[in-house]
């Protein structure tokens, strides 16, 4: 498609030249841009973690095993300039992993999995501090759960690569453009019935 | 993806940022663990939580950790927010040495036949325990094997 692809840079990108910048240095033997790297690179994960509904404690430990992972790879990292879109992979199938082998064995665990997202006490101080996230948080909720999974992934992710989700989400690589799109119009028709309610 | 998408999305990314951030040590566990990942070492994974007794003072909490080779299931007991004690047991039973790593200084001990360990007072800190090749002890390890780093 050749449509719509304008508007100035995507607004992550520097971000991800960051990243590589750091990767590239700790590679070359700069033992501090390691530092510099993981405390740019871990919130991503984490958000990329608990989309797949994992608990914090789970989510956390995922993120750990991702940083390692990259570690013993550094040398075997192909794609350096990609390197943030490598350790999001990374943390995909670790968590999806996880999950997995937490449907099987008990599908009701709630200390990994916490499908709803965060809960409602944890939301309390958010709802102070910040309206317009809460409303949204609030109609996100309302979407199913796999849009809430799709739309968490690629709203972190630079450039999400859609074969690996395809794989991690049992969804046909064709169908996950057209559904991130389906499910940010849904979100737009429930933010208008906000809008319009309190126009009224 | 139009603009609007875009936007929305950025949208998105600003709200779960606010509603549920990362824990602002995540990145700094993350380091402590990679400290040791230079070397050769197995990692073991979180498999289970339990939590006991959650919404009183004395919060017991159960972690269960899994590599090829071994498992530890780790409880911790006392409030938090204060020193707490740990107990250990290793699967298949053994006597192997036991490291709790903390940024600060680190505490040694050696589990019975039956591979059970306790740290009696660990922490506030963040832990790592590390098993280390142990001779004579009935599971051989070729290489230290390591939790990722706990909040205690």
């Amino acid at each position: 498609m050749m449509t719509t692809e304008t508007g100035g840079p995507p607004p992550r990108s520097r971000f991800a030249d960051g990243a590589a910048a750091d990767f590239l240095d700790w590679r070359a033997g700069d033992a501090d841009a390691l530092g510099r790297l993981v405390r740019r690179v871990t919130p991503t994960l984490w958000h990329v973690a608990r989309a797949y509904g994992l608990s914090r404690e789970a989510a956390e430990d995922v993120v750990q095993s991702s940083w390692v992972t990259l570690a013993r790879a550094a040398d075997t990292v192909r794609e350096p300039q990609a390197i943030v879109s490598w350790l999001c992979v990374t943390t995909r199938r670790e968590a999806a992993r996880v999950v997995r082998r937490t449907r099987l064995e008990d599908s009701t665990e709630p200390a990994v999995l916490a499908e709803q997202g965060p809960p409602a006490a944890d939301l309390a101080d958010a709802v102070l501090a910040d309206d317009e996230a809460a409303a949204l948080w609030r109609r996100v909720d309302q979407l199913p759960p796999r849009c809430r999974q799709l739309l968490r992934i690629v709203a972190f992710e630079d450039r999400p690569d859609y074969r690996s989700i395809s794989a991690e989400l049992s969804m046909p690589v064709g169908s996950i453009g057209p559904t991130r799109r389906r499910c940010l119009d849904k979100l737009r028709e429930l933010l208008a019935d906000d809008t319009h309610r309190s126009d009224r | 993806m139009s603009d609007d998408d875009r936007t929305l999305e950025a949208r998105l990314r600003g709200m779960w940022e606010a509603t549920d951030p990362a824990p602002a040590d995540l990145a700094e566990r993350a380091l402590f663990v990679l400290e040791l990942a230079g070397l050769e070492t197995e990692l073991l994974r979180m498999q289970e939580v339990e939590l006991a007794g959650a919404r009183g003072e004395e919060t017991a909490r159960t972690v269960t950790f899994e590599s090829e080779h071994v498992a530890v299931m780790v409880t911790l007991s006392g409030p938090p927010g204060r020193a707490r004690r740990l107990d250990g047991w290793i699967s298949p039973a053994a006597a192997l040495d036991v490291e709790a790593r903390t940024p600060a200084a680190s505490a040694r001990t050696t589990a019975d036949a039956g591979g059970r360990f306790s740290f009696p007072s660990l922490g506030p800190a963040l832990v790592q325990l590390v098993l280390h090749p142990t001779g004579g002890a009935a599971v051989d390890l070729t290489r230290p094997v390591v939790t990722p780093a706990i909040q205690i």
